[in-house]
């Protein structure tokens, strides 16, 4: 009688597996809109245009639904609704999209960058070409910049639309810590003085790893910068000094280095329980709106290691089997506007960083830009802009991610 | 002879949904992790099991994950049965039964999250603790929520099954004959030798029952480590999520294995153990 169940288990699992490889040829895909930019805006009126897009900060979740949403709605009439979604659960959506040949999703537009744009443009999951249809793209943002070109060392092939500019910042607590650490020597003094008070997120987690490329930076600054090299495979034999140093501060980190948070909020509660006296992260001007929410002290500052600060650019972009790839070009235009970026520069907002070329702008709104008081927290665009450092190839993040277990945690 | 036939035939088409159901969803999952396993690049091979045994991070997982299910379904096996055992006359009754309900009210990651509010480092027993004067530095109390010994994990399933253990245990007691211990105590048994020969074997069946459902549980399970677990070592469910889930999706196929080596594990538990008590349960049920 086992067996029989058995055999049956086996012929309708293969029954089934059979339904899902019929359905695989090639899926249609919708093609990037060829019209004019004026027959694209008609297309798009009156309709919907889905976002999804990683939901936990209240800032910027803020931004979309009370500044982006109504705003479009007023001037093109499109319905924007936010999906907030981890970014790799809907890219392993449209994976499975694209397996079951489905070729009317759900998606419309998704905000992405780095590894993820990698694995989606490898495996196919976007729309294709669209940024240099956009006329606000065109028309203010530079396109000699990097960032136009390659995210993290994959190339963009206009297949996603820069949407903001962030650096990497580190916060402390002005009350607890008066001459915070600026590089590793200081730092390893310092938490050998105040055990338990540092630490940062597993590299698994996006700034925590964007914290070690920065000591990466300053352990093997040389001549060709690290940012050339598209693979980190030079790194072996010449990366002792950073594995030592992170070795040597491993104990005297929150927990004695046993365990480390595991994503940013995690590190951002225990600063405001005040178990740390730091937090790190990208977005310079993140912590005005966190400290107004009551999240971060009063006392709380921010400042850029010796080392410089790695800026990172993040994108929309436009899935494969988006019903309204038409609404989606419109909403992505409208989002990178002048008056757009602008809003989404006010710290009580988003406060981060805009990919527009300022002296492009304009006039009206490059004044407002100058009188744009961005937050006390905030350090200036001069000191950002001279501490700037190139984000690094993605597969530093793997090579970091791979070898931190075996030489930090394990040991 | 039809008739024959259709009695044969009957008890099949009643299981029949039940079965749909679990063979269409779960059992296509699971034969889709296998699949999945097993191809790089549409091609058949093996290379992911090679990799996942060759890594060590894996194993210690996997002893890991072993050492906290076997901890866990232990203690909450022993609270309830002891629970039970002795309060079994109050529990009957509905209002102490719902006292007893109440964690299982909760959500696995509620619970988890209650744990990280009453024993973190920050937490409401600690701070307690701190102002009692009872530790100076609010750091100086043990690290119970993310530990290495994975005590955080260990509270929360205690917490949670023990009154799952008790649900379970409950009608058992309550189906067996009193008379029997009785029959125990006339015959000069102590208190010892009631439980141990007149409700034991009614008893033990049932408990290894619920100790596979807990352990196949808590082998498998994901939330409570992710929010309670270290950095290392992690429970085997968790790796295979981080696995799954990274920028490299070459490691995907290897986060498949691991779930398949996991789903194994209980499957063969679960089999060997059915296997050598059913002769044992067939005698009970039909002797009652």
């Amino acid at each position: 009688m086992n067996l029989k169940i058995t055999a049956l288990i086996l012929i309708f699992s293969m029954f089934l597996a059979a339904c899902n490889s019929e359905g695989n040829g090639e899926p249609q895909t919708s093609k990037v809109p060829d019209q004019k930019w004026e027959d694209i805006e008609q297309e798009a009126e009156g309709s919907t245009v889905n976002l999804f897009m990683w939901g936990g900060d209240n800032g910027i979740n803020r931004y979309i639904d009370d500044w982006v949403a109504p705003k479009l709605k007023e001037n093109h009439d499109i319905t924007l609704k936010r999906h907030p979604m981890d970014t790799n659960e809907f890219i392993q959506k449209l994976q499975t999209e694209k397996k079951a040949g489905k070729d009317k999703g759900t998606i419309d537009i998704i905000w992405i960058n780095g590894e993820n744009f990698k694995n989606a443009k490898e495996n196919q999951l976007l729309l294709g070409s669209f940024a240099s249809k956009l006329p606000n793209y065109e028309k203010y943002i530079n396109q000699d910049k990097n960032f136009t070109k390659s995210d993290m060392g994959t190339d963009i092939d206009g297949m996603e639309a820069p949407w903001g500019n962030v650096q990497f910042v580190m916060w402390y607590d002005s009350e607890k810590v008066k001459n915070p650490p600026k590089n590793m020597d200081e730092l390893k003094k310092f938490v050998k003085e105040h055990p338990g008070k540092f630490t940062y997120p597993n590299p698994k987690d996006f700034s925590g790893n964007a914290f070690l490329r920065h000591v990466l930076y300053e352990k093997t600054d040389q001549d060709p910068k690290l940012n050339e090299k598209d693979d980190p495979s030079w790194l072996e034999g010449e990366d002792e000094a950073f594995w030592k140093d992170l070795k040597e501060i491993s104990p005297h980190l929150w927990r004695k280095g046993k365990t480390y948070p595991e994503s940013l909020s995690q590190l951002d509660q225990l600063y405001s329980k005040g178990e740390v006296w730091f937090t790190l992260g990208f977005n310079e001007a993140r912590g005005e709106g966190l400290i107004k929410d009551g999240v971060f002290p009063p006392s709380t500052e921010s400042f850029v290691l010796d080392v410089g600060s790695i800026g990172n650019t993040h994108y929309l972009s436009i899935p494969f089997n988006s019903p309204n790839p038409e609404g989606a070009m419109v909403a992505i235009n409208f989002m990178e506007s002048p008056e757009a970026q602008l809003a989404k520069m006010d710290p009580s907002m988003w406060g981060e960083g805009m990919v527009l070329e300022s002296d492009r702008l304009p006039k009206d709104i490059q004044k407002e830009l100058q009188a744009l008081n961005r937050g006390d927290t905030v350090l200036s665009t001069k000191e950002l802009e001279e501490a700037y450092l190139p984000e690094l190839n993605s597969t530093y993040i793997d090579w970091i991610k791979e070898h931190w277990l075996n030489e930090v945690v394990q040991k | 002879m039809k008739l024959y036939k259709n009695k044969r035939i009957l008890p099949y088409l009643q299981i029949a949904p039940a079965f749909l159901l679990i063979v269409g969803l779960l059992g296509y999952g699971v034969f889709n992790g296998i699949l999945e396993s097993l191809q790089v690049d549409f091609s058949w091979t093996v290379e992911a099991y090679q990799t996942l045994f060759g890594n060590s991070a894996f194993w210690t997982s996997l002893w890991y994950t072993l050492y906290i299910t076997f901890v866990s379904t232990m203690i909450a096996l022993l609270v309830g049965l002891c629970l039970t055992h002795f309060l079994y006359p109050y529990l009957v009754k509905d209002r102490w039964k719902a006292v007893i309900w109440v964690p299982m009210l909760f959500p696995h990651f509620a619970a988890g999250y209650l744990i990280v509010l009453l024993f973190s480092d920050s937490g409401w027993i600690s701070g307690l603790l701190f102002q009692s004067g009872a530790i100076s530095q609010l750091s100086d109390f043990p690290n119970l929520v993310n530990d290495t010994n994975g005590l955080g994990i260990i509270m929360t399933y205690v917490w949670k099954e023990i009154p799952f253990v008790v649900l379970m245990l409950l009608p058992v007691y309550v189906q067996m004959d009193e008379r029997l211990k009785d029959v125990v105590l006339t015959l000069g048994g102590k208190k010892h030798d009631e439980f141990l020969t007149a409700q034991w074997p009614y008893l033990w069946p049932t408990i290894i029952e619920i100790a596979i459902i807990l352990f196949a549980f808590i082998f498998a399970a994901f939330e409570v480590p992710y929010l309670l677990g270290v950095t290392f070592p992690q429970m085997t469910p968790v790796l295979a999520f981080d696995w799954f889930f990274d920028g490299n999706w070459d490691q995907r196929p290897v986060a498949f294995a691991s779930m398949v080596v996991v789903t194994a594990i209980i499957v063969m538990l679960t089999i060997a153990v059915y296997s050598s008590t059913q002769k044992y349960r067939h005698r009970l049920m039909k002797g009652s």
